[in-house]
């Protein structure tokens, strides 16, 4: 009855969050948010790349990059996205109390919110991935792509997203007008740390140790590995060194690190997100505005 | 005697940069967000260049590039959006009311909000130079004064005729300033020179103030910042003067226009869009 | 002499965003409408009644769809810039101002958007916030402040400007009595300290219409329905004084029904208490001292004397077809 509930409030968020987030029906949004943004984010990158090598996106560092990048997506949305909920909410729409105390599991209320920006994530991803492939050469082969791995990294790593947004929604709860500073930061941790547009090889050897930890790191490689498996083979063959700093690691090796590493952070999310809901309540800032 | 129209604008100036100003003391945590997050933004690309094996300019590029962000995001969203976010509150319409310049209100907010802004763009460059080793040449300390001040006179009088946009939407607001954030990234050649991008895009996106403020900075922070220069110096800061006075009056009149326009269709007031 | 306000068949229209959304909106139908300078004038009308749309375009925030407006003179189109200078709004509820700044800050940051020398501003915050009881709060952040404190804060920011008109949108929306009171006798002395000025007040409480209120306008469905003193609209309802009576036992009760303006009489014996309960419906006031004389002549003594007048409610119901609750 309970999960019936939760899923009911799951749907009735993920329904909020349509109307006011994407609404593909609204073809500024959808070319804001599934197109503008994550191409230019992209195409940064790649005019960096281009200033250095003068256009030759032949080597697989290329789509070592330009695929992390995309998928880095994720990371940045989903965690921006479950901040933002509770900052939207609480200082716009000042609708966070009512939804607060109504009889309805408030992490459902998130994780239907943040349902509906991995949606809009997902199309910015894919049609990304679509423009690499026919604009610039990406090394991605529909043939060649490991679906099983694709499926397995693919919902451990959402979850794994899912909770340390939930942590970051109740740090939120806290901090005044940063939430954007928060998750751009927390994100801009992960692209330093997880090797999602250069390897964690080029870092030095103190912040690869912490790259180990991370487990975006090894979310980012196996979704690599799934999606351009040649790529990686040739990167890896490419240099006398291990490249990645997680050639030596298994598919079946990162499966179990991410599940682990959920399980892990989904307990620390909710204890995180707990402590800051009661500090929160105890110093009245769930309904507080801190706009200036 | 009643006080001049300049002096009565220059209070409400300081009184709109009062709770930014007081907002940054009293909520030290700003400091944090703003001075530490933004580096790994920085370091990620920075270690892309390094990883290439470019050349070192290309990584102080990337720090310069970075530090100047601070100023885009604050243009973008603690002044233009900041209007959709009063009108929520409930000020915009104390705001239209007052017997001022609504420019006055805008300046006072990128006035406040200036000192956390420039805490964080100063602690991206210091902070990015020292760990990547970044030697800043300053060739022309007169002219960098010039540029930057030009450049950021330009920028938030931009910032201002964007903001006349920001009092008549809703939620579009949110979803416009996002919309504005990479592509600018992209178009002004934050982290990379901009005449890459092609002699008719630079061109295009010189309308944007911070891509010839930042191609000008490059020259001037960096020995061989001529060498990927799209324009020259003085070609540049006489552009950037000519878009001062550009934006500047664009945003008196579309602010009057979005006014009125606003008025005409009840938008001004209208919450919960 | 010049009207601080003047409307001359003023309407506003809301058209909706898009088709779909629905049909336009007629807030305001030809409203015409003269405030003279020194008037608390009232504005009285249910939910969605047009009283926050005339609000707005009298204070510059909305254009009319058609007719005029003028405000001190001033055209509500063309001279928004010089209205603004002479003019200040407050509206019930609002939230206005920044959370994290003091009680003083922020009316002081007010001020300064009218120009005000922080000097002077910072004397006179001091003097209404005593005026308001708030001087107590003057350093607590707006965002700890109850909703009676919030609007008191609210109401000194409209005056601190010194307008010459001032718009009050509902002012003592959901306030405690002493709140509201304070606010009511603010806005009184205001105005006979400052006898030129003018306050333009909606509301939805009948009470203090009428007890503010110099004149009253009835406006519903975007239309002026009436527009006069409380007293005059009071008169224009056309209902019957009951005069209830207590008198010591009559002789004779019969009789009292035969006076001019008596429209029905009825009478009963309290024999517990030696009373005659005298009930009269009439149909003006003509006869009262007929009937009073009567009951004294026939040596009885009167206990107790009640007369029932129409209230501004009864007003309100005929105008508008319905009451404000």
């Amino acid at each position: 009855m309970a999960v019936m509930n939760d899923l009911r409030t799951m749907k009735n968020a993920a329904w909020l969050g349509w109307q006011m987030e994407a609404n593909w029906a609204d073809p500024f949004l959808f070319a804001t948010y599934s197109i503008v943004k994550p191409i230019s984010a992209t195409l940064i990158l790649v005019f960096m790349y281009m200033v250095v090598t003068g256009g030759n996106t032949d080597n697989p560092y290329f789509s070592y990059m330009f695929v992390g990048n995309a998928l880095y997506m994720y990371v940045a949305e989903v965690l921006f996205g479950v901040t933002w909920v509770i900052h939207d909410d609480r200082e716009h729409y000042m609708t966070l109390k009512q939804v607060y105390i109504a009889p309805i599991n408030f992490y459902a209320y998130i994780l239907g919110r943040s349902a509906i920006k991995i949606a809009i994530t997902t199309a910015g991803v894919i049609i990304t991935l679509v423009f690499g492939v026919l604009v610039l050469g990406v090394d991605i082969f529909l043939d060649d792509v490991d679906w099983l791995l694709l499926l397995g990294s693919v919902v451990l790593g959402m979850g794994c997203i899912c909770v340390l947004g939930l942590a970051l929604g109740g740090i939120t709860f806290l901090t005044a007008r940063h939430s954007i500073g928060i998750n751009e930061g927390v994100a801009g941790v992960f692209y330093v740390m997880s090797g999602i547009i250069f390897p964690i090889t080029a870092l030095p050897a103190w912040a690869q140790s912490i790259s180990k930890v991370l487990p975006i790191t090894y979310w980012m490689d196996s979704m690599r590995r799934a999606v351009m498996p040649d790529a990686m083979a040739e990167l890896s063959t490419a240099a006398a060194t291990d490249v990645t700093g997680l050639g030596g690691v298994s598919d079946l090796y990162i499966m179990v690190y991410l599940a682990i590493s959920t399980a892990v952070f989904f307990a620390l999310s909710l204890g995180v997100f707990r402590f800051a809901d009661g500090v929160a309540r105890r110093k009245g800032k769930i309904d507080w505005t801190t706009a200036y | 005697m009643s006080d001049g129209w300049i002096i009565k604008n220059l209070r409400a100036v300081k009184g709109r940069a009062y709770p930014r100003v007081v907002g940054a003391q009293r909520e030290p945590s700003w400091v944090f967000f703003e001075v530490l997050l933004p580096l790994f933004t920085v370091a990620a690309y920075a270690y892309v260049y390094q990883f290439m094996d470019a050349r070192q300019e290309l990584i102080g590029y990337v720090v310069l590039g970075g530090a100047m962000t601070a100023f885009w995001l604050n243009v973008l969203w603690s002044m233009a959006a900041q209007f959709y976010w009063e009108k929520e509150i409930g000020n915009l319409q104390l705001y239209m009311i007052a017997p001022i310049s609504r420019m006055s209100i805008l300046a006072g907010m990128a006035l406040g909000g200036m000192f956390s802004t420039t805490v964080n763009a100063a602690s991206t460059l210091v902070i990015g130079a020292l760990i990547f080793n970044i030697a800043f040449h300053v060739v022309d300390p007169v002219m960098l004064i010039a540029i930057f001040m030009v450049t950021m006179v330009a920028l938030y009088g931009m910032g201002m005729m964007f903001a006349s946009l920001y009092m008549l939407f809703g939620r579009e607001a949110y979803h416009m300033s996002n919309l504005l954030t990479e592509p600018v990234y992209l178009a002004s050649g934050f982290y990379f020179p901009v005449k890459y991008l092609g002699v008719f895009a630079a061109a295009g996106a010189s309308f944007i103030p911070i891509t010839l403020g930042l191609d000008a900075l490059r020259q001037l922070f960096f020995t061989s910042g001529a060498g990927d220069a799209f324009l020259s110096l003085e070609l540049e800061l006489g552009l950037l003067l000519g878009l001062c006075a550009l934006f500047m009056v664009l945003a008196h009149y579309s602010l009057r226009y979005m006014e009125y326009l606003g008025k005409a269709t009840g938008r001004l007031t209208l919450r919960w869009q | 002499m010049e009207a601080a306000v003047e409307t001359k068949s003023l309407s506003r229209v809301f058209e909706p965003k898009k088709k779909k959304e629905g049909k336009s909106v007629t807030a305001l139908d030809s409203v015409d409408l003269r405030i003279e300078g020194g008037e608390l004038f009232g504005l009285l009308g249910p939910n969605g009644a047009g009283k926050t749309t005339l609000l707005k375009i009298l204070s510059t925030l909305l254009l009319p769809t058609s007719g005029k407006a003028y405000v001190a003179g001033l055209d509500v189109e063309s001279q928004f810039s010089a209205i603004r200078q002479k003019i200040n709004m407050v509206s019930g509820g609002e939230i206005s101002g920044y959370g994290l700044l003091t009680v003083k800050e922020n009316l002081w940051m007010f001020s300064q958007f009218y120009g005000i020398k922080s000097k002077v501003a910072l004397q006179r915050i001091d003097e209404m916030l005593k005026d308001f009881g708030l001087s107590e709060k003057k350093d607590a952040k707006v965002r700890t402040l109850s909703t009676g404190e919030r609007q008191k804060m609210n109401v000194i920011r409209g005056f601190i400007t010194d307008p010459d008109i001032i718009f009050l949108d509902e002012p003592t929306l959901g306030l405690d009595v002493n709140a509201s009171r304070v606010i009511r006798s603010y806005m009184i002395d205001w105005l006979k300290d400052h006898p030129t000025k003018t306050v333009v007040l909606t509301t939805h409480y009948m009470v203090e219409a009428d007890e503010l209120c110099d004149r009253i306008a009835i406006i519903d469905n975007g239309r002026i329905l009436a527009c006069d003193t409380p007293e005059r609209l009071k008169k224009m309802v056309k209902m019957n004084t009951t005069l209830s009576m207590d008198v010591t036992r009559l002789k004779d009760a019969a009789v009292l029904g035969s006076f001019s303006g008596v429209e029905n009489f009825t009478f009963t014996e309290d024999g517990d208490k030696g009373l005659t309960r005298l009930r009269f419906v009439m149909r003006d006031e003509s006869g009262v001292s007929d009937i009073i004389s009567a009951v004294l002549s026939q040596g009885s003594r009167i206990e107790s004397l009640q007369k029932t007048e129409p209230t501004l409610e009864d007003v309100f119901i005929k105008m508008v077809g319905k009451g404000l609750e």
